[in-house]
């Protein structure tokens, strides 16, 4: 794949700068991160939980953990999935949605749980997210895709302050 | 919701949905369970659900704990004790407390984390180590390049930093699935 690295754009790293190098001497770090990104956000074949959906949940954490080049990324990844633009609003906000269908409106609270409170998660909800029809796949799914982007975005803050700190 | 007990002793996890059976599997669920540090365990049996994402975590998630040189093994530890306790995963901090203890025989240093929260006093390597992995925890936006200079006054280099940031990101990772998709079962 020759398009650039995500989490080097997303940290404002070449692959040629220090930083872009350092990476690069963790290879394995580098492969499955892309790789963890791939199959969660862009499989080819998605299976229980589809494109548009995938890519909202991963718009919804990036905005959580405001971070405006992923929250651009993935924003961008959910109008390729062929989302209206009332989907991409919704899930491109932090607070409460109300413009999505009852199950995408589902999957974002549950994916804003995730986010920011897991420690309030309880089975009930993974109960009630199964009564509408989402499999222990889908859920599990969902839960890679909310804690994928949590890590990615800690990389990304963490190598882009530690970058300007090397420039300085 | 109640104050998590963080423990030094060895915790179960109960999974909240069906997990995949190992009679019923299929062999790419059993080869990356294989890859899975406990392919029994009913947390991996759960993630498996999504074999997929699996494959490409177990790998990922081995070489930000294990890979050869950079940051010490028992730095990693801390790093990931503090992410669990400030998440509050009871399961998450058990395990990697007890790795943390074995690797530097200082369990106490733990215990005060558990007891006296993450202002305990601290020598000075252990100190940056907490107050990095906190921030980036809570407020990743927020780090800067002063914070930095905490990590590079006890000898750190642009490797071990870089594999602080993942550890403390591995985790904010792995407590998500631990704390969303099951629950700890405290020891009897």
């Amino acid at each position: 794949m020759n398009e650039p690295d995500i989490v080097d754009a997303a940290a404002g790293l070449s692959s040629g700068s220090p930083i872009g190098m350092l990476r690069r001497q963790r290879d394995v770090f580098v492969r499955h991160t892309r790789g963890s990104h791939d199959v969660l956000v862009v499989p080819r074949d998605p299976a229980g939980v589809s494109l548009v959906e995938r890519a909202a949940a991963a718009l919804r954490v990036a905005t959580i953990e405001r971070d405006p080049a992923l929250s651009a990324h993935y924003r961008e990844q959910l109008r390729r999935a062929g989302a209206d633009a009332a989907t991409i609003a919704a899930a491109g906000q932090d607070a409460e949605v109300s413009a999505a269908s009852p199950r995408l409106a589902a999957i974002l609270r549950h994916v804003a749980l995730v986010a920011t409170a897991p420690g309030s998660a309880t089975r009930a909800r993974l109960d009630a997210l199964q009564q509408l029809g989402l499999a222990p796949r889908d859920i599990v799914t969902l839960a890679q895709i909310v804690a994928f982007v949590s890590y990615q975005v800690r990389v990304a803050a963490g190598l882009r302050a530690l970058a300007q700190e090397v420039r300085a | 919701m109640s104050k998590p007990n963080f423990t030094l002793e060895a915790v179960e996890w109960a999974a909240w949905m069906p997990t995949v059976e190992a009679a019923t599997a299929t062999p790419r669920q059993l080869a990356a369970l294989d890859a899975s540090p406990q392919r029994d365990s009913p947390y991996f049996l759960t993630l498996a659900h999504d074999v997929d994402s699996l494959e490409q975590r177990s790998p990922l998630f081995h070489a930000v704990m294990y890979a050869p040189r950079g940051l010490p093994r028992a730095d990693r530890e801390l790093a990931t004790v503090v992410v669990s306790i400030i998440n509050g995963c009871v399961y998450c901090s058990s395990v990697h407390a007890r790795r943390f203890a074995e690797l530097t025989k200082q369990p106490e240093i733990i215990q005060r984390l558990y007891n006296e929260g993450l202002g305990t006093a601290l020598q000075p390597r252990q100190r940056a180590i907490v107050d990095f992995a906190a921030k980036l925890t809570r407020s990743p936006q927020e780090i800067g390049a002063a914070d930095m200079a905490p990590l590079r006054e006890v000898g750190m280099d642009d490797l071990q930093i870089h594999d602080l940031i993942h550890a403390v990101a591995m985790f904010a990772n792995a407590n998500r699935l631990m704390q969303t998709l099951g629950e700890p079962i405290p020891p009897g």
